[in-house]
């Protein structure tokens, strides 16, 4: 027994003079922005994306050589709205000096802050925000690791195409879909794309409702849905409209096949769960893998990120299930360390050439990504592999591809209300 | 008073936030929460008044519109800071229970709010128009100087008014916690509409602002269903502000009510 003591210590002392020196072999450091809505109603989403940053960056200091054999660090900025978004942007660009900014979580902020250190002729490394104009202005300095509004878009009408139909006993052509979304660019975005591939595919749309997301009532829209009899429910939520809508769908006794959404926001916020426990069992969202991920099928240096990074979160939070929020900061961190690595400089032209040189498989990186990143500064979507979650009892879990995930998707259809247990 | 006060749906989200630690914690149904609640929103009126409101109470009414809106973002980053930004629920026995009248199915403690907002709208009248205190009240605001000549303590009477104002907004907090989910912004979607239903109805007519209140609902909910959910707030913004042109003083106020206090 003394012996097994003797050799742990001796394991945990090796280790922690590995990650000691590691760190110490770092020669001066390296300053990044970082622009996240801390306060305002963001500030949920804005500060799990900042824990992942901020896990990521330990990681990466302590066992993966920082960034250019520098130590990363991390300069924080509030972003709570467009206009705080794009003074603190440059903010870090001229008061804190940063040459490469990263955030933002939502699309109505990325758009302003990639402005303001587009002017400033900063670097703009975009991990999470998913409006399809971001890469379409022409700006030379703006990157997105994360897939856009029109992946999104895409994904979930393969989903429905390929995986719920046959399920339902229906071709994609027979079935009755209906768009339902926010109003904001990622709820049109994403909502447009889909309508465009559900069209090729055939499918019938029913209806088409944008709202705001701060609404306080959506009873006069599920009475429209309950009209339209639709089979699929196409519904991009932000933030407690998702939670609004369930309780009064449930009220109201809407009955729908299966409700399809995407992105860590509405659905796939962990507040959805929370607030519903139970009651919350169907719904899928595209999002970052949940639980049943089998991370042995990604390629080896895949796997090595995603265990240790999974490590790192139970060392901080208590446990190894990653939010989307932390998913999105963290996997984007982790590229812009080999990005910066491979270009040795933050110069733009350079790290431009190099991020455009990157050609990683998919499952090379965390959440199973891989990178080809277009000349638009957008990370292919084919690329970005993408995963469909469903609440499953308080758990929003992988079903979906079926070969990378241990867990299978329920309730298709999703029968009534109460016997969804 | 004359003061409006921008940190009426942080009041409120404060409600919503007191019916939900009381369930949490000791299980407490909201609608027996709200018989603690009220008092003690009484007091945090009360205390507010003395602490922000006393001071500026007569100064412009600019600095009243920037103390507030100030007030209005400290009260929601304390919540931020106290209780996070994760959004909560009160998931009572009757959480699901609806009521079916006709053909039109409300959710149960919707239903509750709704006849106790009613029933605390007629209290509040009827204790304006008939109380020795509410004509105090009246006349103070009609015309403080007079009121004070009269041997009103005006002071008193604009704590009064204030706090009753912070109990009633509290109480409404309480009622909507099991109805809508809990979080630091949560009082931001209504202070809108309700503003709108006090101007519509016209200032200072609470029987006005209960009637403009039900029509801006009425349109909302019919807007959305026939012309389509993005365009409610256009709707009831439109007829607004067309009511406005109509009757500056909105659809039951006299013109200059407002400065008269009636």
């Amino acid at each position: 027994m003394k012996k097994l003591i003797a050799a742990g210590a001796a394991g945990i002392a090796l280790a922690v003079h590995l990650g000691i020196s590691q760190a110490q072999s770092l020669k001066g450091e390296y300053k990044l922005g970082v622009l996240e809505p801390l306060t305002g109603n963001l500030a949920v989403q804005g500060k799990l994306h900042l824990e992942g940053y901020e896990i990521m960056r330990d990681l990466i200091n302590s066992r993966f050589g920082g960034v250019m054999g520098r130590k990363l660090v991390l300069v924080v900025g509030d972003a709570p709205d467009p206009t705080a978004a794009g003074s603190e942007a440059t903010r870090l660009a001229t008061r804190e000096g940063v040459k490469i900014i990263t955030g933002t979580f939502s699309s109505i902020l990325c758009g302003a802050a990639s402005e303001a250190a587009a002017r400033q002729s900063v670097i703009y490394w975009e991990t999470s925000c998913v409006d399809p104009r971001f890469t379409r202005r022409g700006l030379k300095n703006v990157f997105r690791t994360e897939i856009d509004g029109v992946g999104f878009g895409w994904y979930n009408i393969e989903f429905i195409a390929k995986y719920l139909a046959p399920r339902l006993g229906k071709k994609p052509s027979e079935l009755r879909i209906a768009f339902l979304s926010e109003d904001s660019s990622y709820g049109q975005g994403t909502t447009e794309a889909a309508r465009a591939r559900a069209k090729e595919f055939g499918m019938q749309e029913v209806a088409l409702e944008y709202y705001t997301f701060t609404t306080n009532d959506l009873t006069p829209v599920i009475l429209k849905l309950k009209d339209a009899k639709p089979d699929i429910l196409h519904h991009i939520a932000r933030d407690q409209d998702a939670i609004l809508f369930w309780r009064q769908a449930r009220e109201q006794n809407l009955e729908v096949k299966a409700v399809v959404h995407a992105g860590a926001t509405g659905y796939g916020n962990p507040g959805f769960g929370k607030a519903l426990g139970n009651e919350a069992n169907g719904p899928f969202a595209l999002s970052e893998p949940g639980p049943g991920f089998l991370i042995d099928k990604l390629q080896p240096e895949g796997q090595k990120i995603e265990h240790a990074f999974r490590e790192a979160l139970k060392a901080k939070t208590g446990s190894d299930v990653p939010a989307g929020g932390h998913q999105l900061a963290a996997g984007g961190l982790w590229l812009l360390k080999l990005a910066l690595d491979a270009a040795k400089t933050d110069e733009l032209d350079k790290f431009r050439a190099a991020v455009l040189k990157m050609d990683l498989p998919v499952g090379s990186l965390m959440n199973g990504w891989g990178a080809k990143f277009e000349d638009s500064g957008q990370n292919s979507n084919e690329r970005v592999q993408h995963y469909m979650l469903q609440w499953q009892n308080g758990e929003l879990v992988s079903v979906w591809p079926e070969q990378l995930t241990s867990k299978r998707a329920k309730w298709i259809p999703l029968g009534p209300w109460n016997q969804r247990k | 008073m004359r003061v409006v006060n921008f940190a009426h749906g942080e009041f409120l989200m404060l409600g919503m936030y007191a019916a939900f630690w009381a369930f949490t914690l000791l299980h407490a149904d909201p609608y027996v929460t709200l018989v603690v609640a009220a008092p003690l929103f009484f007091l945090v009126g009360w205390g507010s008044y003395a602490l922000i409101m006393r001071p500026i109470v007569h100064t412009s009414h600019n600095v009243q519109v920037f103390t507030t809106v100030g007030l209005s973002i400290v009260l929601q980053n304390l919540a931020l800071v106290l209780w996070t930004g994760d959004a909560r629920f009160v998931r009572t026995s009757y959480y699901t229970s609806v009521i079916s009248v006709g053909g039109a199915v409300l959710n149960f403690a919707q239903a509750v709010a709704f006849l106790l907002a009613v029933a605390a709208t007629a209290a509040l009248f009827a204790f304006m128009r008939w109380s020795y205190t509410g004509k105090l009240m009246r006349a103070t605001a009609q015309d403080r100087a007079a009121a004070a000549l009269m041997g009103i303590n005006t002071d008193r009477i604009f704590a009064l008014t204030w706090a009753v104002g912070i109990t009633l907004v509290g109480a409404a907090g309480v009622l909507l916690a099991p109805v809508y989910a809990v979080y630091p912004t949560a009082g931001l979607q209504f202070v809108l509409i309700a503003y709108i239903a006090v101007v519509l109805g016209g200032l200072g007519d609470m029987v006005g602002a209960l009637i403009a209140a039900l029509i801006v609902a009425a349109v909302e909910v019919i807007g959305s269903y026939t012309i389509g959910t993005a365009w409610k707030e256009v709707l009831y913004l439109v007829l607004f502000i067309a009511i406005l042109v109509v009757r500056p003083a909105g659809l039951f106020g006299q013109r200059g009510s407002e400065a008269i206090g009636a």
